[in-house]
């Protein structure tokens, strides 16, 4: 009959539609096949109650004397998948395709009414939203290389012209641009500190050069500038620090962050602030010390932006604390600006000094918990 | 076991079993028995398709995500509706041909004829078709692992729908012309406007409409669809214990809208210029 062929094309474009929703491997508990579920008049056993995102395979067996339904719900009781029409001593399959880790329920409904037996389903995983995830994470990276690569080069600029004054002996020029070096140090801290012993060459307070090691780098030239005038090797120091700032910003072309690294610089540099900039310790000399406050909150906040989208998606209320407190320290910081020069940090009164140890306390407390959001 | 087995057979078998028994009547009332060769092949591709897919569904590792699925029983459902209420119509105007004596004239809405009659006999059992092969094959399943209860249930309760939709036949054939198409026409609209339900929350199922959990009324204790009443309800309107909100609407709207249509007096010449007086 002519009419073979017309059912046949009609059976080929089915086939071709049910092989386009895949020829999948069923992945299914822990245990791998099938998920079992026993539903009963009274009762809906599910065998496993997590799976791996993707295919996932339950087999519904009813052994109650009523019809029964089987469903998989997402939640908000949206259907992921169902199977009507289980008759009593009937095994129906159900393979729905969930492709997003999270909460799901499972539900028999024996009589085919109500909201039915209801169980909870986990779903863990997910091939597809773990390259997402990963898409986003090395975004995150490379937008906060970018920011370092911009740090780095006005860091070399600067050093030069700092350096430049000190060996031309032309100590207010050096004075004026000694704190503006720094913050370009201050911000990527993290980041040297990846580098061994180039930090303390660079960074060193004179409180903590060990016995044996030379007084070297931005501290050693601020005891010189503020304290003790320049001495007979203050041209040797700034050539040194000129060399080891090079050396620091070549090696950080190099480095390999990840998520975690951003996540724990940023809480790092708040660390810094708690412990050393609070204390005002940092710039013995020259009271500079709010400058650095202020870069290294710069430079927290630079690696929580990169990472913005990673965490806005997996913990939005922690980015919603963290924004707030940002600009709260930040409103603090203002305060103390005159123009473009911060007040010395001798000037500030032991009140606003708590006050400010205590919010950076209270930006800190989220910042500790990026690393997990991130990592997970 | 088998009498749960027979009610879902029943009603996957009722809609498309009473479509097709009105059509068949309905050509051989009015002398057109040779549009009829159109009717078998339409069920016979659909039950051969229905059964094919079925397979692979069942023996392969082939599969129909769930939303393909409702979207396909969705579409289908519309489309099935669109082909009842084109019948009804051509019932309507094809009766007042015959009424006025015009018999041996091919009316043109005749000529939609034989790929309509095809297309709807397909579409009346095709709809449901893939839902029962697949149940059809867990009861053959479920047989060889020795419980036949369920195959054997299934299988006599689409026998008692083609029964049933045999008598429908029967019986209509018996009446006379006007009083056969008006009965059959008023059946055939609410069987639409449930189809037509039925599609549209298919689709919120498949969450390609919204308003799943929005109920018009949840009968699900009055009339329940695995008592033999709400089988039949089932089978023959369609009617859910649980009717949304959007179902509902499109239900009411869908009768209010083609029940008068349909039933409107054809004293007036209507678009075609045969003037016709019935036998009413």
């Amino acid at each position: 009959m002519s009419r073979i062929p017309l059912v046949l094309a009609g059976v080929g474009l089915l086939a071709a539609v049910a092989a386009c929703d895949g020829q999948k491997q069923d992945t299914a508990g822990a245990a791998g096949g099938p998920i079992a579920v026993e539903a009963a008049d009274d009762a809906c056993k599910v065998s496993a109650t997590t799976a791996n995102a993707g295919t996932v395979t339950f087999e519904i067996a009813n052994k109650g004397t009523k019809v029964t339904e089987f469903y998989l719900y997402a939640e908000g009781d949206r259907i992921m998948g169902e199977v009507e029409n289980i008759a009593p001593g009937l095994n129906r399959r159900l393979i729905v395709e969930v492709p997003e880790a999270g909460k799901y329920q499972t539900a028999c409904k024996p009589g085919m009414v109500g909201t039915g037996i209801r169980g909870d389903f986990a779903v863990t995983g997910g091939a597809q939203r773990q390259s997402d995830a990963n898409a986003k994470l090395a975004e995150a990276t490379k937008g906060y290389a970018a920011y370092i690569a911009n740090q780095t080069t006005a860091l070399v600029e600067q050093t030069q012209k700092f350096v430049d004054a000190v060996k031309a002996r032309n100590v207010d020029d050096a004075k004026s641009r000694y704190a503006n070096t720094r913050v370009y140090y201050e911000r990527i801290e993290p980041v040297a500190e990846k580098f061994g012993d180039l930090d303390p060459q660079i960074d060193a307070r004179e409180a903590d050069v060990e016995s044996g090691q030379r007084f070297t780098g931005f501290h050693r030239l601020e005891k010189d500038l503020w304290v003790s005038g320049l001495q007979s090797d203050s041209g040797q120091i700034a050539d040194k620090l000129m060399t080891d700032v090079r050396t620091l910003v070549e090696k950080s072309k190099t480095l390999q962050l990840s998520a975690v690294d951003l996540a724990n610089g940023a809480k790092g540099l708040l660390d810094e602030v708690a412990t050393r900039k609070i204390t005002g310790e940092e710039e013995t000399f020259s009271h500079t010390d709010l400058s650095d406050f202020q870069a290294n909150v710069d430079g927290s906040k630079a690696a929580i932006a990169a990472l913005r989208p990673v965490v806005q998606e997996r913990d939005p209320a922690l980015l919603t604390t963290l924004d707030k407190e940002f600009a709260n320290v930040d409103g603090l910081l203002a305060k103390q600006r005159q123009g473009d020069v911060f007040k010395l940090y001798t000037a500030l009164s032991q009140e606003q000094i708590k006050e400010f140890a205590s919010a950076v306390d209270s930006l800190g407390e989220p910042l500790s918990k990026v690393a997990e959001v991130v990592s997970k | 076991m088998l009498l749960s087995s027979a009610l879902i057979g029943l009603r996957e078998g009722l809609e498309a079993a009473l479509v097709v028994s009105i059509l068949v009547a309905f050509l051989v009332k009015t002398e057109r028995r040779h549009a009829l060769r159109w009717v078998w092949p339409g069920i016979g591709a659909a039950v051969v398709l229905s059964v094919a897919v079925g397979a692979i569904l069942t023996y392969t590792t082939a599969q129909l995500s769930f939303e393909h699925q409702e979207l396909l029983g969705g579409g289908l459902s519309i489309i099935a509706v669109a082909f009842v209420t084109v019948m009804i119509f051509w019932m309507r105007k094809a009766s007042r041909t015959i009424a006025a004596e015009l018999r041996g004239k091919m009316d043109e809405a005749i000529t939609v004829g034989p790929l309509a009659v095809l297309l709807l006999s397909f579409l009346a059992v095709g709809r449901e078709g893939l839902e029962t092969a697949v149940f059809f094959y867990s009861t053959v399943q479920t047989a060889q692992q020795g419980t036949t209860e369920p195959l054997i249930g299934f299988a006599a309760g689409i026998l008692v729908a083609v029964a049933l939709a045999y008598l429908l036949y029967r019986g209509a054939v018996r009446f006379d012309l006007g009083k056969f198409f008006k009965i059959t026409g008023v059946l055939l609209v609410f069987v639409a406007a449930g189809v037509l339900g039925y599609g549209l929350h298919d689709l919120q199922e498949a969450a390609f409409l919204p308003g799943l959990t929005t109920l018009a009324f949840d009968a699900s204790n009055t009339i329940p669809e695995t008592s033999w009443y709400g089988v039949l309800l089932k089978g023959i309107f369609n009617y859910s214990q649980q009717t949304t909100v959007l179902q509902a609407v499109a239900w009411v709207a869908y009768v209010a809208i083609v029940l008068p249509l349909f039933l409107r007096p054809t004293r007036k010449p209507a678009p075609a210029p045969a003037v016709a007086s019935t036998k009413e």
